[in-house]
């Protein structure tokens, strides 16, 4: 049996490509699929732990998480349509018509 | 009183969702329609229906211990519904329907009425879940039926390149934010084994792997802090409130930020219980220090703007900072009640007179009057009702005894002095007191300057002057009211 610290790494791993993604690209489609590594990466940990603790909670909350990250790809997605539509670009760094 | 059964304890939220699928199917019978009257009047009865019954039930003391002793909860324990429940659907119920009646006048020309009215009844949904989730998992998928919902409101005016740009920015951090509360919430089931909050408080007591604990715990706090537009996550909320249209900010800024608030009270005070956390990771310190910052940069930046919705925007930020004294201010001994209730109190006023203050820069975009405080000058000229009432909106909530501001404001400076948290309080009054010089640049436009030449109003809508109306004498109903405001707050406060 693998122990439970190498999921660990892994999804600490895949965590933090995903924040580096967030943090340094443009495009904003890299965006959404930074953001789907951080949530699959919670879904790693959460997977092995419901193993560890060997209590079904975790692996179902899994499945929440899927659907709700589907949920969110499909609305940010509409989102991105309309900055294509306004900004002829899917650059986020280029939407800036307010500052502070 | 008649014995109702259990699942009624749930009603406001059913409600509003039921409200929300009501709003689809006319839409779907009937795609083309633009009856303005319909619809709204569907989302403000069936608002309204579940801010009445909140408020019903609390008064029957539905929230409250039943004979053996144990609240309502649904689900084995999934969902709660107790007095903070209520609490909070009353506060978000009322200010859905301020934002409902608004919205009659402001998204008349607008060509997805009915889209509209159902997703701001749906995040009102989620945001009424929220307020009763029992659990990680609940509190989650709650957290992201209120949040979707919200991100597609400030997108609404598709063509219009501010609200675009509002929509992306809120979207990037609250997508990113909305990650690392899923990943904390792993590390916390990773160290306690449940998702449960009163489980995760008894598996802490297990003396839990610290490191694991830790992180998850930080990264919970930081979710919450997105949700409440608390620094150092506050930069999508000057940019939302601003390029979305004016109801939906008002929306937003107040009863998101309340349905983030009590996530935030019923996770830290019931899974992370201050006497076994307090090793491992002492939170209040944590908060006490967001607190300050936020209260320090909301009001300061607020005070150095130039367009009047902006300056709004980041007083919110600030008004954040003061309810998280809230939970900065605990000590684990006996005045918790009355700090966590002050922290309630101060939430449901704000709502009332945040909710008008904004509805009130709707009604300034509904004319197309402009966006800065040069824009307002001399608008009393031509609305006195309207410039009234939103000066009682607004020394409300710098914290003149004119409205119900003054005494939350009040009670959380008597909660920092109860706790010997000085710091927290000096902070709150070195803040109220900037705050009223900004605010006071707004009612300086309306009263005392002169109007430009171009300056004339030509329309007086029923539904946004209403709106704003009747949150004025809300707010200042509360004065004598706010009694039984924090006997409530207090009560619920104490069944955490």
């Amino acid at each position: 049996m693998i122990p439970t610290q190498y999921y660990l790494l892994l999804s600490a791993a895949i965590f933090c490509i995903g924040v580096f993604g967030v943090l340094t690209r443009r495009n904003a489609l890299i965006f959404l699929m930074s953001v789907e590594l951080i949530l699959n990466a919670a879904n790693i940990n959460l997977v092995a732990f419901s193993f560890q603790h060997g209590n079904l909670s975790g692996q179902v909350f899994s499945l929440f998480t899927m659907g709700i990250a589907a949920a969110e790809v499909a609305v940010g997605l509409g989102i991105v349509l309309v900055l294509y539509r306004n900004f002829s670009d899917v650059d986020i760094t280029e939407a800036t018509t307010m500052r502070w | 009183m008649v014995n109702l059964p259990t699942w009624t304890a749930l009603a406001p939220t059913l409600l509003l969702a039921l409200t929300a699928i009501i709003l689809l199917v006319v839409d779907s019978v009937d795609p083309d329609t633009s009856n303005n009257e319909l619809l709204a009047g569907i989302a403000g009865i069936g608002s309204l229906a579940a801010a009445a019954t909140s408020a019903w039930l609390i008064t029957g003391g539905t929230g409250l211990p039943g004979e053996s002793g144990a609240l309502i909860t649904f689900f084995g324990d999934q969902l709660v519904a107790d007095q903070m429940y209520l609490f909070f659907s009353f506060l978000i119920a009322s200010v859905l329907a301020l934002v409902v009646v608004a919205s009659y006048d402001y998204m008349r020309e607008h060509r997805y009425q009915a889209e509209y009215y159902s997703l701001v009844l749906l995040a009102a949904t989620g945001m009424s879940l929220l307020a009763g989730a029992n659990s990680l998992a609940v509190a989650f998928v709650s957290l992201e039926l209120a949040s979707l919902p919200s991100y597609a409101l400030v997108a609404i005016l598709k063509r219009n390149r501010g609200s675009v740009e509002a929509a992306l920015k809120y979207f990037l951090v609250g997508a990113l934010s909305s990650g690392v509360f899923a990943y904390g919430i792993s590390l916390i089931y990773g160290a306690t084994g449940s998702l449960q909050f009163n489980d995760v408080a008894q598996g802490l007591s297990g003396g839990p792997p610290a490191a694991l604990l830790g992180v998850g715990v930080m990264m919970v706090a930081g979710g919450v802090a997105f949700k409440t537009a608390s620094s150092p996550f506050h930069f999508w909320a000057p940019e939302a409130y601003e390029g979305a249209p004016a109801p939906v900010s008002a929306f937003l800024s107040s009863a998101s930020k309340a349905a983030g608030f009590v996530l935030a009270f019923r996770v830290f005070v019931t899974a992370f219980p201050l006497d076994v956390v307090s090793t491992t990771v002492d939170w209040v310190i944590v908060f006490q220090v967001l607190a300050i910052v936020t209260m320090f940069v909301g009001n300061f930046a607020a005070a150095t703007q130039e367009k009047v919705k902006r300056m709004l925007a980041y007083s919110s930020v600030g008004h954040a900072g003061y309810v998280l004294i809230g939970l900065a201010a605990l000590t684990g001994g006996s005045s918790d009640t009355f700090v966590l209730g002050s922290g309630m109190s101060h939430l449901l006023v704000y709502g009332f007179m945040n909710t008008g203050a904004f509805l009130f820069i709707a009604l300034a975009e509904y004319w197309d009057i402009g966006r800065t405080f040069e824009d307002y000058n001399g608008l009393a000229t031509e609305a006195p009702l309207a410039c009234g009432a939103m000066t009682v909106l607004l020394f409300s909530l710098a914290g003149l005894p004119i409205g119900g501001g003054f005494f939350s404001k009040f009670y959380l400076l008597m909660a920092t002095v109860n706790t010997g948290t000085w710091l927290l309080g000096a902070a709150l009054i070195i803040n109220s007191a900037l705050s009223l010089f900004y605010y006071s640049r707004i009612v300086k436009a309306m009263w005392i300057e002169e109007p430009a030449a171009s300056l004339e109003i030509d329309s007086y809508p029923v539904g946004l002057y209403t709106a704003v109306i009747v949150a004025a004498i809300v707010t200042v109903l509360l004065v004598p009211g706010f009694d039984a405001v924090s006997s409530t707050a207090e009560s619920a406060a104490a069944l955490l």
